[in-house]
This record gives C-alpha cells, structure tokens and sequence, in this order.
C-alpha cells in the first residue's frame, strides 16, 4: 500500500502541470484608426500562450483587423476528416481581444495534389475538394469568421505549383469557392484576388502583372463570384504618397487595381488590403531605412483611412514570425520573435492612441 | 603452451589488430566520410572559391567604373588567399542566396559581412569572428566623463530612429535616470549630431562609427561594444580542413595587425 502510494506521488511529482490559458474577458482595440491591421503568422505557433500573447499585443498596438492563413492540409488531413483544434483557438483568441479576423486559404494536402508536387498544385480535378473544404471552413466558423481570400497571389506561377498562373482558371477557382461558401453563409464575404503586385512581361512563365491578369479575371466572368477585393499593396523603396503608375510597383498601385475595378462597373465593391508594407533589411535592395518604415506605415495607415474610402482595411505584413526567417523577411515584422516590440511597435501604437 | 604455440598467437593478434587499423584507414579515407572533399579540391586547384553579396559597402561593392570588387571582405579574401597560398574567385550573389550557394557547392566559403548565426550551426562551420560590427557608444573626443552606458544618466543619446539603436535606447530608459533619446534619420546624421554638440552621446553600428572617425574624426568609441554582431566566415558542413585553415589565417591577420589594418583602410 505504502509502495503503491510512493508510486503515484512520485507520478504525480514527475508530471508537469499542464499550462493553463484561458481566453479572459471580452476585449476591445481602443484606436483612432478602425482600418488599421496586421498579418499574423499563427498557423505554425503551437503554444496557446503565444498565440494569446501574439493577439494580445495587436490589440494593445491599435490594430482591429488581422489577416491569417488558415492551410486546408492542415484541417482536412484526410479528405472529409475535419480538424479545427487550432484553428478554432485562434480564431477564439483573436475575436476575444476585440479582433476581426479575414481567413486566408489554401495550402494544397497531400491527398488532393499528384505526388511530388508542391502544396500550390491545384489540378482542376481538386477543385470539387478545394470548394467541399470552403464549405466545411466557413460553416463551421459561421458568426465568427466573416471574410474568406480565396487564394493567394494567383498572379504567380509558384503559386500555382509552378504551373503557369491562369486567370481563367483562377475564376473558374473562384466560382466553386463562392458557391460553395454562400451555401455555408449567405452573410460570408469573398474576397479575391490578392494579386502579387508585379511588373511581370507578357507571356512570363513565373507570372502576370497583377493589373492585367484583373481585367482577365471580369473577362472570365469573376464578377459574379468575389464580394470584396484584397490587394497586396508593398511600397518597396517608395512612399505612400508616391503615385501611382502602371510602370512601377508603390503602395499606390493599389489605386490602379481599383480602377480596374470600376471600369467593369464594380464601385459597389470594397477593397481591403491584406498584405503590404515596407520592409527596414540593411542590406535589401527593396528596403528604407528603420526611420523611413515608421514613417511610410504609419503615412499608409493615415492614407486608407482619409482617402481611401473604397478601402476598408489596411493589414500590413507581418506582425511576428514564430521564428525567424533569416532572411529579409524578418525586417517585415513588428514585434521579435521574443515577443520585443520594435520601435515600429510603440511608434505605430502611439500614432493609434492620438487625439482624434 | 610452446613457443610455436605462443608465436602462432602474437602473429594472430598481430593480423587481427593491423586489419583493424586497415579497416579503420579504410573506413576515413575509402568511405570518404569525415574527410574534407572541398579541401582537397582546393588544394588541388589552387584557388578558393569565395561566395559575396557585393552591395553592401565598404565591407564590399562594385567599382562601377572598373567592374572590380573593393572593399573589406575583398581584401580580407585576397589577405587569405595570399596566407594560404590560393587565388582566390569571388562569386557574387545575393544576400539571401549565399547559404544555398555554399550548401551547393558553389563556392567553398562565404565571406561577406555575415553576422553569426546561431540557428545555422547546423548546416555550416563558421570562423571565429574577424570584427565585431555590433552597436558602439561614441561619445565626443574630450568627453571625459562617459566611459560606458552606464555614464548616461541625465544626458542625451542620440539613436537612428526605428533601428536596433532606437530599441537599445528605449531599454536604456527605463533603467536609467534622466536619460533622453534623440532620433536621428540616420547613424551619419546620429554621428553629426553629435560633433555638432546637439547630443552627448550616439549609439550606433561600429563600421558606421569607424568610418566617421577616419573621415570626419572629432568622436571616439568608448567602452566595450554594447551589442554583438560577429562577422565571421561561412563554409559548408564537411569541410573542417578548410575551416581550421581560415581560422589559422585569420588569427595570424589578428596577431599581426593586419585586421585592424583593413579596418582602418576601409572603415
């Protein structure tokens, strides 16, 4: 008996106490600016404290909207078996601090792309599969997820699994993708699009210029199949108030795009952005200065909202990365890996706790 | 046991342990693994093949009007050539692509600025460090009374705002009475505020502060560095001959003074 009891106190002793996160009171972001957002990076972060941490400091910094990926590989691993563990904690997480979440899918699993392809090859076989999981994804965050991308960057070849990016086929996309989600929640809005901003030449096997392959998406009928446009709006070495122009790729460009947009009678729709920004690498050819990111972001976050009525939100890539990309990338990032806010963190915060 | 016996023993013991030295000689050299191919092929060829991100001067850039490379890790390359006897071939590419490069086998070291990264010590040997390019205090050349960060309460410190500068400062803050930030555009405008009397101090990247010294002088470095980052050499993850001949390299340009050298030509 005695033995028996040293045994279980020695279990008892050896196992670690499970951590303990709980969601806490509802929270609210307190900014001046409502269009402000940032992409998080949450689908690789295991930890449920980091990724209430994570969501909390977004909150903290003024930002309501965030951008995140949710990879259909990863919630249907097998096809019709469902997984929502994670990705209903973050979305749990977020909508308790207050935050609007705008789902991004994709991310090709094993079972629906030939073997040896990457996670972006999608044959038009799968695309039944693709649309049956938009269906099960926004069924089941119905009343919490309100804003679907279908697809990313569409206008790149590597998105595609290297094979050649098709507006057309896009659409075609597109069209299972919104049936399929309205079916799930006639309120659901789809936003498509997303293009790479790129200057890419006619008949380019790595990709298309995102105006362009705009054009070719209404000439294939995608009007009928997309509630709101997301755009991917980087300004490179430029600032925000650069102008616009078809030759160059500047965060203005996004006003092209919504020219596009109006020439095929779509004034109705809005936009959001959903990734961009600028990037501080000493070393990159595409980056400024610290000084200069502060500067143009926060210029940005002030342009979407004073200007840019069409516009409903401006989510800048990237919040934090779960650990470090050691590349460039790492530049993008407003807080470190370590949770350590830049000064891009407390400058962006500051400009959102202004005097209105 | 005989005397046969006994010999017929030594002899087997013998056989048996000189076939394990073979099999052991075999096993190194026949199998290759442990064995330094990229050393070999050096040796054979002469010539080192050095991978370089061209663009990121003075540690390197192109002469636009002679198309030759210049700079610090160019001249630490042919530094190294010359100690070890090898030409060297410099192969520029980009930043990002420069792991990959020596990972392929494209070049047989890295030499381009690179600050130790602790994450790849997996995938790559790297030197000991050849200059520390992390954050300095510089303070003017009569300051007294400055001789480390800790000097700094009640004065002000001069950062290039939203920088790695920017984020030391602010933790300085917290823990240090009185002291107050000056955001420059710049670490050269942070270095002119300084020699114009604006702050007392500026926190900046040693090569920044290097270079003002020499061309515009009026400023000192004191103390030690306040944050590390460790240039080193890059060189794939067999290739430990290699690796133990940089290291002896560098440590000789250490010792006799040919580092410091380099740096004062070109930073």
């Amino acid at each position: 008996m005695r033995l028996a009891a040293a045994v279980l106190l020695l279990w008892l002793v050896g196992v670690p106490p499970k951590a303990i996160v709980v969601l806490g009171p509802q929270q609210y972001v307190e900014t001046i600016n409502p269009k402000m957002g940032v992409h998080t990076r949450l689908t690789d972060e295991v930890e449920e404290w980091k990724i209430k941490r994570t969501l909390e400091m977004v909150r903290e910094m003024g930002a309501p909207w965030i951008v995140e990926y949710f990879p259909w590989a990863y919630y249907e691993p097998q096809k019709g078996h469902f997984n929502w563990e994670h990705a209903d904690m973050v979305v749990d997480h977020a909508r308790r601090q207050g935050l609007t979440v705008i789902a991004r899918l994709g991310f090709v699993p094993e079972w629906a792309r030939p073997k040896g392809s990457t996670v972006a090859y999608l044959h038009r076989a799968s695309f039944d599969d693709f649309g049956e999981f938009v269906y099960a994804f926004v069924s089941h965050f119905r009343g919490r997820i309100k804003h679907v991308i279908i697809w990313n960057e569409p206008n790149l070849s590597l998105e595609w699994g290297y094979q050649p990016a098709s507006p057309e086929y896009y659409t075609e996309l597109l069209h299972f993708a919104y049936v399929q989600a309205k079916q799930a929640d006639p309120d659901v809005q789809i936003l498509a699009g997303a293009l790479a901003p790129t200057l890419a030449p006619e008949g380019s096997e790595w990709g298309m210029d995102d105006l362009v392959f705009l054009q070719r998406m209404y000439d294939a009928g995608a009007q009928d199949y997309f509630d709101m446009l997301a755009i991917h709006a980087y300004g490179w070495k430029f600032p925000p108030d650069d102008p616009a122009a078809v030759d160059e790729v500047n965060f203005a460009r996004a006003e092209l795009l919504r020219q596009v947009m109006l020439r095929n009678g779509d004034a109705d729709k809005k936009c959001i952005i959903t990734e961009g920004g600028w990037n501080d690498h000493p070393r990159w050819t595409k980056a400024v200065r610290p000084g200069q990111r502060i500067e143009y972001t926060i210029r940005a976050y002030e342009k979407v909202l004073e200007e840019w009525d069409w516009c409903e939100g401006a989510v800048f890539w990237a919040f934090r990365y779960p650990r470090p990309a050691r590349t460039y990338q790492d530049y993008y990032t407003f807080v470190a890996v370590d949770f350590t806010p830049k000064p891009i963190y407390w400058e962006v915060q500051e400009y959102a706790r202004r005097e209105s | 046991m005989g005397r046969k016996t006994y010999a017929r023993h030594v002899l087997l013991i013998l056989v048996i342990g000189l076939s394990l030295v073979a099999l052991g000689v075999w096993y190194r050299l026949g199998r290759g693994e442990g064995m330094d191919h990229t050393w070999a092929v050096i040796q054979q060829a002469r010539v080192l093949r050095v991978g370089m991100d061209a663009s990121y001067p003075p540690s390197e850039e192109l002469d636009e009007t002679t198309g030759e490379l210049q700079g610090y890790d160019v001249e630490l390359a042919r530094e190294i050539g010359r100690r070890l006897d090898l030409e060297v071939q410099f192969v520029n590419i980009g930043f990002d692509g420069l792991y990959d490069a020596l990972i392929a086998k494209k070049v047989d070291a890295v030499i381009s600025a690179l600050p130790y990264d602790p994450f790849r010590t997996q995938d790559v040997f790297y030197t000991i460090s050849y200059f520390n390019a992390g954050l300095v205090l510089v303070a003017r050349e009569s300051e007294t009374e400055i001789d480390s960060v800790d000097d700094l309460s009640g004065r002000t410190l001069g950062v290039e705002w939203g920088s790695d500068s920017d984020a030391q400062g602010r933790r300085m803050v917290k823990r240090l009475d009185g002291l107050n930030l000056h955001p420059y555009p710049t670490p050269l405008d942070t270095l002119w505020g300084l020699k114009n009397g604006e702050v007392e101090a500026v926190l900046v990247d040693a090569v920044s502060a290097h270079h003002f010294i020499k061309h515009e002088g009026a400023v000192k470095i004191v103390g030690e560095p306040v944050t590390d980052e460790s240039y080193v050499i890059a060189v794939g993850p067999t290739s430990t001959e290699l690796l133990s001949a940089l290291n002896a390299a560098l440590l000789a340009l250490r010792d006799d003074g040919t580092l410091i050298r380099l740096r004062d030509e070109w930073f």
